[in-house]
This record gives structure tokens, sequence and C-alpha cells, in this order.
């Protein structure tokens, strides 16, 4: 069941998909165990995250109409299915508080000091609130105009961090020192699964896709492509800093914008870092929690989602302050813990469960009444390219 | 009662000098006198037949002519409508350097006229809805059938059938009355003065109103974008309109955020301005008593309160507001420390600034964000600015104007139509009219428009 009416073009969703990738992964540093290789190890994440993509998506295409909250429990059964949508949103809502901490953090290190991470925090999550109340399709109309600026920036930051000359390309080499292993240790123990498997999030925005022609593809370009961005400006980080000082730094990104010094006057550019950081956080951040409230409103059949957020995004203040005492316990819950046992089988294990689950039922209702589901896929697939 | 209203001249020639200069009349036409009369007799354009007495007292204070004849229960109305009005003059609030000269007057057969000379064309529709209780004003929909969406069509009458108030005195109230968001601060109906625009307007789909008393009309829907159109930019060149249009984002941005930007940096953010910079601007600030917020805020509130008397102010003292302005508010208030020049830089930048965006309604609410951005601005520095822009992109996507997002041909991208909106491609590029405005018939060009010299050996100076 849709909550909301709306719909939004394939644009949007491939930009969507594209800011909510790069959003935090640009600035936290992840998968470092691959080594100077790291950069390798997040597109290949990229890569097999194109599979765990595949797979949402052919869960989408068997109920074309639901979000995942209501198609577990189609397929689960309400017994089951209850419970493991429960478990989905308590993951969406606890990434949500995670995200939040993140960005509270990184603008305590940028600049605020002295300010109480609690106001920042409950800054962006009212803002985070405006936009979720607005609904969805002024999020993705919102991500499109910011989608503009972000390309601008990031075309600007790189034509000046290559014209600052402090690359070096010895910092990468040798490459593959200690051969793939560490590489594929890192994709399959990180990378992998945050972001790119974090795109099990749009198993609540399918249903409202206006057209879904090209929806798979643009889906799978569009994570190569944050793929390409994330692994680039890795790769930028590792050639103007080298590993020991990324792998040492909370933000590598953040210490390589301030690199940047062009004609003793453009220098100090962290502003550039600051307006990507707020437009990629911002929307990881309302697609987590937008996911979560839609997956509460369909689960407790809420007549709208509107009800609960105000609510809840104050609980999401209070979780991302209490979430973990340090910054440095934060990260070491988010490496450990929470993929482990939040994310890994949210992504994988229960989506595979699922795959199966479905095929099975499906086949055995095939025998009986095959045309019905195919007839409502044809319908959804003509339906005319509304505008949104 | 009427003096004033009606047009003398044709009172005098052709109601009254008709009537007394027909005497001898047959017996047999005496019956038939009423017809007679109006078909024959009365030589003015327009007659018609009344039988109440509201339409009656209508007739008479709309300025016709009423001739009541004895023995007959019901009477002719003369339209000698007259009386002074304004002639068509240049528009005043936008001025262009290229393109058509006249502009909109208080009268609505002059301005829906003026509209006709330019598109001449049978599928030019015009429906009249009277507003008003206590003065039943004619409010005027134009739009072309065929290009303008049908919904919106129905939407606008819609809405001006809802309007139940006793009188409307200009297109200003009307607005107030239709629009899709009151409680926002952006316009999302457009107003202007110049037939070209609405000319421009009709032509891709949108639906003008016309009330008559008031020299505005007004177009639906209008975009956000809308609002940086200027009209030569269409008479000029593309290049050039091309770099201005870019420019008047530029200004647009400006007049929003310069003093916050400058609060922002100035109290959170020093590390970012270049040394030399920062010694100049505090060496400057040294002397002054405030923090920077509320030596911005200070100025800010002069120089709104100089340009609200400007507005007001008769002419011939306009001027000794501005030497004030000048030198008291500019130069005393620098010599005096109490604001570094540096903050009357940004100030008269951010006031150019807000002069130089080409609607006034879009202008104005730059005005009032720019007041919210610098509390923010002053509260959290570029983080708080971020916030405040951040809720303003996300409230302009949010809203619709008569059903069309505001925000588009930007969000949602409609690639086509992104030609005319913050760049101008030239004009053979503007193949289609706006998609989402003009549903049905959207092709605008032929194929093949641009243009190009001919071959060399075809050249006619050989």
């Amino acid at each position: 069941m849709r909550m909301e009416n709306a719909k939004i073009s394939q644009v949007q969703f491939f930009i969507l998909l594209v800011l909510f990738e790069v959003g935090t992964s640009l600035v936290i540093p992840f998968g470092m165990e691959a080594g100077k290789d790291v950069w390798l190890a997040i597109f290949l994440g990229a890569v097999f995250g194109c599979i765990l993509f595949i797979m949402y998506y052919q869960l989408y295409l068997l109920y074309p109409d639901d979000v995942l909250t209501s198609f577990v429990r189609k397929i689960l059964g309400n017994w089951i299915g209850i419970p493991v949508s429960f478990m989905y949103i308590v993951v969406a809502f606890y990434i949500s508080a995670r995200v939040l901490r993140d960005f509270g953090e990184l603008l305590r290190a940028f600049s605020y000091r002295e300010t109480p991470i609690c106001v920042i925090n409950t800054l962006l999550m009212l803002l985070v609130i405006y936009g979720v109340n607005k609904g969805i399709e002024t999020i993705s109309r919102t991500a499109e105009l910011n989608f503009m600026l972000v390309i601008l920036l990031a075309v600007f930051g790189l034509i000046l961090i290559f014209l600052t000359d402090q690359l070096t390309l010895d910092r990468i080499r040798p490459v593959l020192e200690n051969g793939w292993s560490p590489v594929f240790r890192a994709v399959f123990t990180e990378t992998l699964y945050v972001p790119y498997g974090e795109v099990l999030v749009f198993t609540f925005l399918f249903p409202y896709l206006n057209n879904n022609k090209r929806a798979k593809m643009l889906g799978i370009t569009g994570l190569l492509i944050s793929g390409i961005a994330l692994s680039g400006s890795m790769l930028i980080n590792l050639l103007a800093l080298g590993f020991h000082i990324v792998e040492d730094s909370p933000f590598p990104f953040f210490s390589t914008v301030q690199k940047i010094s062009v004609a003793d006057f453009l220098d100090r550019l962290d502003i550039i870092f600051l307006i990507v950081l707020f437009i990629g956080i911002y929307f990881k951040l309302s697609l987590y929690f937008y996911a979560g409230i839609i997956g509460l409103a369909d689960l407790f059949k809420l007549k709208s989602h509107k009800e609960v957020t105000f609510p809840l995004g104050i609980i999401i203040i209070y979780c991302s302050l209490t979430i973990a005492s340090s910054y440095s316990e934060f990260i070491m819950k988010g490496k450990g813990v929470s993929i482990k046992f939040f994310v890994f089988p949210a992504e994988v294990i229960v989506p595979i469960i699922l795959l199966v689950v479905a095929y099975i039922k499906r086949k055995k209702r095939g025998k009986n009444n095959g045309a019905g589901r195919e007839n409502q896929q044809n319908q959804k697939k003509s339906s005319p390219d509304q505008s949104t | 009662m009427t003096q004033g209203l009606v047009n003398d001249q044709i009172v005098t020639d052709d109601v009254i000098k008709a009537l007394v200069s027909t005497n001898n009349l047959q017996e047999q036409e005496k019956k038939q006198i009423f017809s007679l009369i109006e078909k024959q007799i009365l030589s003015v354009t327009n007659t018609e037949t009344i039988s109440d007495w509201n339409t009656f007292f209508e007739s008479l204070l709309n300025g016709e002519t009423i001739v009541l004849i004895d023995g007959f229960d019901q009477a002719i109305a003369t339209s000698t409508v007259g009386g002074e009005k304004r002639p068509v003059s240049e528009p005043q609030t936008e001025v262009t350097i290229r393109g058509p000269r006249d502009s909109f007057t208080e009268t609505l057969i002059t301005n829906t006229a003026l509209i006709r000379r330019r598109i001449k064309n049978p599928h030019l529709w015009m429906e009249k809805h009277p507003v008003g209780k206590v003065n039943k004003t004619d409010v005027g929909i134009m739009y072309i059938k065929g290009i303008a969406n049908d919904k919106i069509v129905d939407e606008v009458k819609k809405r001006l059938n809802r309007i139940d108030i006793d009188a409307i005195i200009d297109s200003g109230q009307i607005e107030q009355l239709i629009e899709d968001e009151t409680y926002s601060f952006f316009p999302t109906i457009y107003h202007t003065e110049r037939p070209d625009v609405v000319a421009a307007n009709l032509l891709e789909g949108r639906i003008a109103i016309f009330i008559d008393g008031s020299p505005f009309v007004l177009t639906v829907p209008a975009l956000f974008i809308e609002f940086f159109q200027a009209a030569d930019d269409y008479y000029m060149r593309y290049d050039v309109s091309l770099a201005i249009r870019l420019l008047r984002i530029m200004i647009f941005v400006i007049s929003l955020t310069a003093p916050a930007v400058y609060i922002a940096i100035t109290t959170f953010h020093q590390e970012m301005i270049p040394t030399l910079m920062i010694i100049a601007i505090a060496s400057q600030r040294e002397a002054v008593p405030f923090p920077a917020f509320f030596e911005a805020f200070l100025m800010e509130i002069t120089f709104e309160i100089l340009r609200e008397a400007g507005v007001r102010l008769p002419r011939s003292i306009g001027q000794a507001v501005s030497i004030v302005g000048a030198l008291v508010v500019g130069q005393a208030a620098v010599d005096a420390g109490i604001v570094s020049p540096a903050m009357v830089i940004v100030v008269a930048l951010t006031a150019i600034a807000s002069f130089a965006t080409p609607a006034f309604s879009m202008a104005i609410s730059a005005r009032i964000i720019r007041f919210l951005l610098m509390f923010l601005a002053a509260f959290m520095g570029m983080y708080g600015v971020f916030i405040g822009l951040m809720f303003m992109v996300l409230h302009l996507c949010s809203i619709r104007s008569f059903g069309i997002p505001y925000m588009s041909p930007l969000g949602p991208i409609i690639f086509r139509n992104i030609g005319d909106s913050i760049i101008r491609m030239p004009i053979w590029a503007h193949g289609t009219r706006p998609k989402l405005i003009s549903q049905k018939n959207i092709e605008r060009l032929g194929a093949d428009q641009k243009p190009s010299p001919p071959d060399s050996n075809e050249n006619p100076t050989g």
C-alpha cells in the first residue's frame, strides 16, 4: 500500500539514489581494512551492490504497489511478517539517528566546537521533519535542484584540487600490495553494505515511480556513478594526504579540501565541503527517516504519515544524542555491531529469504491464477508519463 | 447624476437630436414606436432592451443613456459610455530598453484591445465574470483556446466564482483571493502592466485575468523562474540575454544572502577570509561597538526606512531623501564609528541587488527572507544560513501555482523547457511551450529554424 498519493519520475529516482549513496560516505571514511587499495574496495562495493539492488528490484516487480513493510507481510504472512517489518522500521530509525549523529560530530569538528551537538542536530532534524511532512514529491524536487548545485561544486572542487598540485601518484603505489584478499575482505565486511546495500531504502520509493521502464538500468547506473564518485574522492584523499593520514583522520575529505590553495586567494574552501556535506546528509537522513515513517504508517495503518513525523523526529534527536557517549564509541558501534547485527541481516539475509519464498508462492499460485499478477504489472508499466 | 460617465457628444448628437428631429410619424408607426426608436431613430452603436429595475440602474450607472417611452413597459439602453480615461502610456514599473512601449490603463476594454491587437486570432477567448456585491467589477479571463490547459481554465473560473466580497478595487485583491499559498513569501500569481508580456504568456498557454479599474493584469499559473524573465530578455540577442539571465539569478542570491553571509563569516568563520582581508576588516571593526549582526540589522533597517520614504514621497522632495540617505546614513554613520565601511558596502550591494530583480513582488519577498537569514546567521553561522535556504528551497518545491509545480522546469526537471529558465537558449531552440502549462498543443516552432548564411557561391555579393 502506498501511503502518499505521489509520483516521482525516473530522473528524480536516479538523483535521489546518487545523493543518498554519496551522502555520508563522502566524508566518513570506510573500508579502511583494504589499506592503500581502499578506493578499489569502494568501487567494487558498488559493483556488488548492483546485485543487491537487482534483488530488491525483483521484489518490487513481484509486488509493484507495495512498500517493503507490506510485501514482507504478504510474503511471510502476518505472524512472521509483522515482527520482521517492525525490525526494518527500527533499523531505519536507528540509522537515521546514526546519520544525524554523524552530521553533528562533523559540524563540531568543522567549526562549531562550542556549540552543543543537541542544537545542531535539532535544527537539521526540524528541516527533515518539514521535508518529510511535505512528502516525497517535495523531497525529490528539492533533490533535483540541489543535485545541480552539487555537480557544479564537484566540478569546481576538482579543478581547484588539480590546480593546487598536491596530488602525488606514489602515495597509492604499489597497488594491490597484499593481493586481492584484503580488498575483498573490506568489500564483503563493509563497503558492500554501507553505503551500497543501503539502497534497500528505495524499496519504500519504488511504488511511487510513475514509469519503471528504465528504473532498473537507472538504479544500476546511479549505483555505479556514486561508486565512481566515492572511490574517486577517496583516491584524491589518498593522493593528497597519503594513507596514514587518511586512516587517522576522522574526516579525510575535510582535510583534503583544506589543502586547496590557489593563488593565495582561493584557500580554506571549507564552505564547499560544508555545502556538499549538508546536502548529502540531508537527503540521506530524509530518505531513511521517510522510509521508517512510511513503514510505521503502513504497519499501524495510520491515515497519514504526517501524524507521526514530529514525535518520531524528536525521538530520533534524542537517540542521536544517546546512541554513543563519544565519537570513537560511535564509530566502533557503527563498524562492528551495527553492520553485523542490523545491516547485514536486513540487507542480505532477509531479502534473499523473501525472494525465495515469494517465488515459491508465486509458482504455487501460478498454477491457479497466473494471469492476475501479470496484468497488474503490465498496467503499471504502460501508465502514461505523468508530471510530478 | 451620471455626468462624467457618459460621452456628452454621443448623447446630444445621436440620442437627443435624433429623437427631437423625428416628429411627423404616421399613425401606424406610432404603435410600433418602441422598435422604431430602437432600430431606426437612435444612431448609437449598441442598444439593448431592458425590462427590470436592476438592469436599469446598472446600465444607468455604467454610463448608458436610457430612453423611456410613455405607454411601454420596457426601456432602451443605449451605449453612451464615456468620460475621462487615462490614455495608453509608457510602462512605469517595467521599463525595457527594447520592445513595445505601451502599457495597460485602468479601462478593461482598452486593455483587452491591446492584447487583441497583438494576437489576432479567433481562438483568443475572453470571458467576463462580474465580481462583487456592492459594486459589480468586471473581471475578464482571457486565454487561447486550444493552447491553454482546460483544467487550469476551469480552476481559474472556479476560484473566481468562489469570491464573495463587497467590491474589488484592484487586481491585487483578486490575487490575494485566488492564490494558492497565503502563508508564503513567494507570489504564485504573476502581474504585469505590459501587454507584450501578457500576449507572450497567453501564447505559452497561460491565462490572463483582467480587472476593470486596474492597470495590472494577472497571469496564471506563475512559475518561480518567470519572475526573473524580463521582457527584453526575448528581444535582445541570445548571448547578451543569457549572460543577463545568469546575472539576475546571482543578483537574487546576493540580495537574499549577502548580509547573512557577511555576519556568518565575520562572527563564526573568520578562517575562511584571506589573511590580508581579515586584517582590513578587523581593523575597521575595531572601533565599532556592536556585534556584526546588530550592525547589519541597523543598516538594513535604515535602508528599508529610506526606501519606504522614497516610495511615498512626492517627487520634488524625493531628492532630499536620497541626499539625507547618502550623507547621513552612509558617510556619517561610518565617521561616527557606528558601522564599519565594509558593512556599508555589503548593505549597499544588497540594496542595489534587490532593485535589480525585474519583478517587484519577488524582490520584496527576498527583502523579508533576508532578515530571517540574518537572524539564523547570527545564531548558527553558515550552518544557519544553509538551514534557512534549505527551508526556503523545500518550501518553494512544495508549492504549486494552479496545479503546476512552482519550481518547474528545474524541479521537476523538464529537459525540454530548461532552455528558458536560469539560462536562455536562442529563440530557435525554444521549440515547445512549457510542458506542464500547455499540455495539448506544445509545438511552437517549425523544424530547422536555426538561421545560417547562404552557401558562399550563392552569396548575393559574389
